[in-house]
């Protein structure tokens, strides 16, 4: 076992909303040093990626993402709406392959406007996010994390807390079809602590399952989190969930979405990975003992090039009329790749987790890896646990023996308005 | 911890970007849709607790299961609100 496995104490995990790898961490690639790329490991772009439009012209992806105001109306990430994006358009059936070529067709359909279309090609360069970038950087990114589901929301965080969505491939409000319980559940019932941390009333959770269940007793407010940080008081595991809309807050100060959903503001979000970082970082006792994964749920319609691999069946089906595709999905291959990153001072500087680009060490992660990582870490697999998460890679074997010191550790600023 | 002087600035979110007049997103909707359903399943919680006739309990059994029910309720509805 390594010093840092063996030190590690809390796992947290903070899921953002809706931004596709590329997006948010395909410029890295671009980045030149000496002549040289300063990130070659790094699956990004090469700056000649494409997709046609409507009008057959090709479309290739460019470095103007802009925080806000550029992806209205929200992109398609629904079933046929990836589907499209990745099939680039051929019908369901047997002997398509997947090209990723429909992203710029498939905007085109909520926007009706060929040059708004070309929006969804659209990237970040590093020192637009430099929060992302620079943990992307300092500490280990997933060259081939991908969100579990080539579809929305709800279906792809639960199996973040489930490892499996029991069937779902949209926004439906799903029920615990088998006895599997959520990864919270688990960790109570064995005697171990664990939270869901909203980020306040006016926001709340899309974890609804566990609040059927009456378990007010997992849920906590973001506020809260900082506190437990600073008092010792975190839980084994903790789930951060950003805020999901503007609203008052308490003496009607201004409380932006920090979720990164087009379109709310995506520096806004960066500002919340930054603290959410700091309170962990500022408490040595913490930050110590800490592994933080900083993880989006989907690619909320936005390019990406890697096409997303097969997976093991969930063992569950989808019919045709769930998927609107005509074709029944049997959960066996993931959706798009999304931005993933694992934090921990015992994680080395840089450290790449290689994906498909490299067949021989690639590693496939989703979104059932975490509770499949934090059962084997903390229940030592004793509880049940569904296909994908037996299946699922875990990622602790990125903690090393070495402590990084302080000076060689990075802190965010945050700059007041 | 004091601040290092290596910290990396993390600048302001841009002025103007609150909109809380913004028109409210499929996932904001689906939140409300699910939280109502949510709310439904307390109500039929507390409309089966509240059909019975607490006169009707006889045993120290009965009386427990009742007292179980109506405080998983009650606790429930009276967790503190997240801290601001």
């Amino acid at each position: 076992m390594s010093a840092g496995l063996d030190n590690l104490k809390h796992i947290v995990v903070l899921m953002m909303e809706n931004r596709s790898f590329d997006h948010m961490l395909g410029g890295l690639s671009l980045v030149m040093e000496n002549g040289q790329k300063k990130y070659p490991k790094i699956n990004g772009l090469t700056g000649n990626e494409s997709n046609p439009d409507t009008q057959g012209a090709i479309v290739k992806v460019q470095p103007n993402a802009k925080f806000q105001g550029q992806l209205d109306p929200d992109p398609d990430h629904h079933f046929p709406g990836v589907d499209l994006q990745v099939y680039g358009g051929a019908p369901p059936g047997p002997g398509r392959v997947a090209n990723m070529q429909g992203f710029v067709k498939d905007y085109f359909t909520q926007t009706n406007d060929v040059n708004r279309s070309h929006n969804i090609m659209y990237y970040f360069t590093p020192d637009k996010l430099p929060v992302l970038s620079t943990l992307a950087t300092q500490f280990a990114v997933f060259n081939g994390w991908f969100s579990s589901i080539p579809g929305p929301t709800i279906c792809n965080r639960a199996f973040a807390h489930y490892g499996t969505s029991f069937g779902q491939v949209g926004m439906d409000l799903f029920y615990v079809l088998d006895p599997i319980p959520s990864i919270y559940e688990r960790m109570v019932q064995a005697n171990h602590t664990a939270k869901i941390y909203y980020y306040d009333q006016q926001s709340s959770t899309m974890e609804i399952v566990n609040l059927l269940k009456n378990q007010p007793q997992i849920f906590g407010s973001y506020s809260q989190f900082v506190d437990d940080c600073a008092s010792n008081k975190l839980p084994e595991y903790s789930f951060i969930e950003p805020c999901y809309n503007d609203h008052a807050g308490p003496g009607g100060g201004e409380i932006l979405a920090s979720d990164q959903h087009p379109d709310h503001n995506v520096q806004e979000g960066e500002r919340f990975i930054a603290n959410t970082y700091n309170a962990i970082r500022t408490n040595p006792a913490l930050w110590k003992s800490t592994l933080l994964l900083i993880v989006y749920d989907e690619h909320g319609g936005i390019y990406d090039h890697v096409v997303p691999p097969a997976c093991t069946p969930d063992g569950y089906f989808a019919k045709p009329a769930d998927t609107d595709t005509g074709e029944a999905f049997n959960f066996d291959r993931l959706g798009v790749r999304v931005p993933a990153i694992a934090v921990s001072p015992y994680i080395l500087k840089g450290t790449v987790v290689p994906g498909p680009e490299d067949p021989a060490n690639c590693r496939v992660f989703e979104h059932a890896c975490i509770p499949g990582t934090v059962t084997n870490f903390f229940l030592h697999g004793d509880a049940k646990q569904t296909v994908r998460e037996k299946q699922a890679n875990t990622f602790l074997d990125l903690l090393s023996d070495q402590m990084r010191s302080d000076s060689d550790i990075p802190f965010f600023k945050l700059g007041g308005q | 911890m004091a601040t290092p002087s290596n910290a990396i600035l993390v600048p302001a979110t841009q002025r103007g970007a609150y909109n809380p007049n913004r028109p409210a997103g499929l996932l904001l909707r689906s939140q409300t849709m699910h939280l109502r359903e949510a709310l439904l399943k307390h109500l039929e919680e507390l409309a089966a607790v509240l059909a019975i006739d607490p006169k009707s309990l006889k045993t120290e059994g009965d009386v427990s299961a009742y007292i179980h029910r109506a405080t998983a309720i009650l606790h429930t509805h009276g967790a503190k609100p997240a801290k601001k």
